[in-house]
């Protein structure tokens, strides 16, 4: 555990016990029929490009909060039941314009704001979102798409009470990609913004565009960065110590169960 | 093809076509200038269901078809590409006023990227049966606010002329009622759970929808239409009013606007 980790963990054990956090707000004007009612849980956002692990540290966390006695929901991006398998086909046959790409997105995240993140925070549940709103703002921005367009597009959006951005190398990213799919996708590489004829230049420098425009939103944002060229434990270890600050929780000793070990490595 | 590859190689430049908004083109765009930065112009059409708008637009596209102008007429309705997912939404109920107001964005943004910009940059007339208007005052009746309605569209041309339609909310609510009894869900506004009855539901939002459209009069230059006149006579001002405000010869073959 790093020494940021063990700090956070000593606060922890004297911070007060429950999670007597900040209310969730809205970045901008409140959701249409929203009221003023108390929102109970915690929004816990991931974020980091492909390959930074999110996926593997969302189970992780999932585990070890449930194993806490804490309800966790999740959300990410194209999960939603309304677009969802609409964005899969505009992906896939590459018609789509850009500007109608992150309207598409934005339709995703609001169902799934609405229908999902809402409700589980009004049950008091944490909410660990793989990805959210800055991803898709990125995104959008290296593409050519007004920063402050974008930003008045999710002002609707809640506030995370957390948002780690696990930061990674557009190197390290491409290595652990090839290794997981032996290919590197249309998308991830940048390809529709015509960067460069060779796929790992590609890549390389759309990923260096959009840590770029990270590193902006770090900043506006106060994200955690977190080193996520560590191991996965280790990685977790920082999670865990900031979450555990945050929700009160004393120990933050975690085993993983067997299903989780092959992740854990 | 070197222009758009350039604009995707340097993706700041590309920002450009987004920069000028609504708010700061409305001037330059009823200037008589040149400040519009394409050479076609577009025409469109608003109001409330069955205030008459869509028969005066068909007239008037006709009108310009017989003469021979360059045109390209557009609606406001799903283009292909959202589809699937409007269907999925309404046959489901799954649509808030926010995703219902991000899809049709979507549908709009893919129409405007695709067809109204391209064709507005090589010099057309397009006249479209309603248009970002639509939105604002359907959405804002919805409960979206104004504001961020505002900016989604920003990205949306200014019009050269829009003839708002206005015909009293009874004219215009029975034009419909007698002709088409079966409303749907979300056209009667039944999501915003105004009455059980639907058409006393499509009645009170259609009202609302008005209410928003009668506020943006001013701001939006709309020119307001008589919808109670009679059909060739409101033809004949909407022709005189777009020939005003058009460099209509500029559209006609060989000419450039």
């Amino acid at each position: 555990m790093s020494t940021a980790a063990k700090t956070l963990r000593r606060r922890a054990a004297k911070g007060k016990n429950g999670a007597a956090q900040p209310l969730p707000r809205f970045f901008g004007a409140t959701l249409p029929g929203f009221q003023d009612e108390e929102l109970h849980g915690s929004l816990i956002v991931l974020e980091g490009s492909d390959g930074s692990g999110r996926s593997t540290q969302i189970a992780l966390l999932t585990e070890w909060l449930e194993s806490q006695g804490f309800a966790v929901q999740t959300m990410g991006l194209r999960r939603s039941s309304l677009v969802a398998e609409d964005i899969d086909d505009l992906l896939a046959n590459n018609a789509v314009t850009r500007m109608t790409l992150a309207l598409m997105y934005a339709t995703d995240f609001y169902d799934q704001l609405e229908h999902r993140i809402v409700p589980a925070l009004r049950s008091g549940m944490i909410v660990l979102a793989d990805r959210y709103i800055f991803t898709l703002i990125a995104r959008a921005v290296v593409r050519g798409i007004d920063r402050e367009y974008l930003h008045g597009l999710y002002e609707m959006s809640l506030r995370p009470q957390i948002t780690f951005w696990l930061n990674v190398r557009p190197e390290t990213t491409f290595e652990r990609e090839f290794k997981k799919s032996h290919a590197i996708s249309y998308w991830e590489a940048g390809r529709d913004m015509s960067l460069s004829s060779d796929l790992y230049k590609s890549f390389i420098r759309y990923q260096g565009m959009v840590k770029k425009e990270f590193e902006v939103l770090a900043r506006r944002h106060q994200f955690i960065e977190v080193d996520g060229e560590q191991s996965v434990a280790e990685v977790n270890g920082d999670l865990r110590a900031r979450i555990a600050a945050h929700l009160g929780i004393r120990s933050t000793r975690f085993r993983p169960s067997s299903a989780m070990t092959p992740a854990w490595r | 093809m070197k222009k758009a590859l350039d604009e995707l190689v340097n993706p700041q430049e590309a920002a450009i076509d987004l920069e000028p908004g609504l708010a700061e083109r409305t001037s330059a765009a009823t200037k008589k200038d040149g400040a519009r930065p394409y050479p076609g112009a577009l025409v469109v059409v608003e109001g409330i269901d069955g205030s008459g708008k869509s028969t005066q637009l068909y007239l008037l596209k006709r009108w310009l078809e017989i003469g021979g102008y360059r045109l390209h007429f557009t609606e406001w309705n799903s283009s292909d590409l959202v589809k699937s997912a409007t269907k999925r939404g309404k046959q489901r109920r799954l649509l808030t006023p926010v995703t219902f107001s991000l899809l049709h964005a979507a549908d709009f943004a893919d129409r405007c990227e695709r067809q109204i910009l391209p064709l507005l940059h090589s010099g057309y007339l397009v006249l479209a049966d309603r248009y970002v208007y639509t939105a604002y005052a359907r959405d804002s009746a919805r409960g979206c606010g104004v504001e961020w309605l505002r900016n989604l569209y920003r990205f949306a041309p200014v019009p050269d002329v829009t003839f708002y339609f206005r015909a009293p909310l009874e004219v215009a609510v029975d034009r419909i009622l007698s002709g088409r009894p079966k409303l749907k869900y979300y056209e009667a506004g039944m999501d915003l759970g105004l009455s059980f009855d639907r058409a006393e539901s499509f009645r009170i939002f259609q009202g609302m929808i008005m209410e928003q459209y009668d506020r943006i009069i001013e701001t939006d230059n709309f020119v307001v239409m008589d919808g109670t006149l009679k059909v060739d006579r409101l033809q004949r001002k909407m022709r005189e009013i777009a020939a005003e405000r058009v460099d209509l010869a500029g559209y006609l073959p060989g000419r450039k606007p």
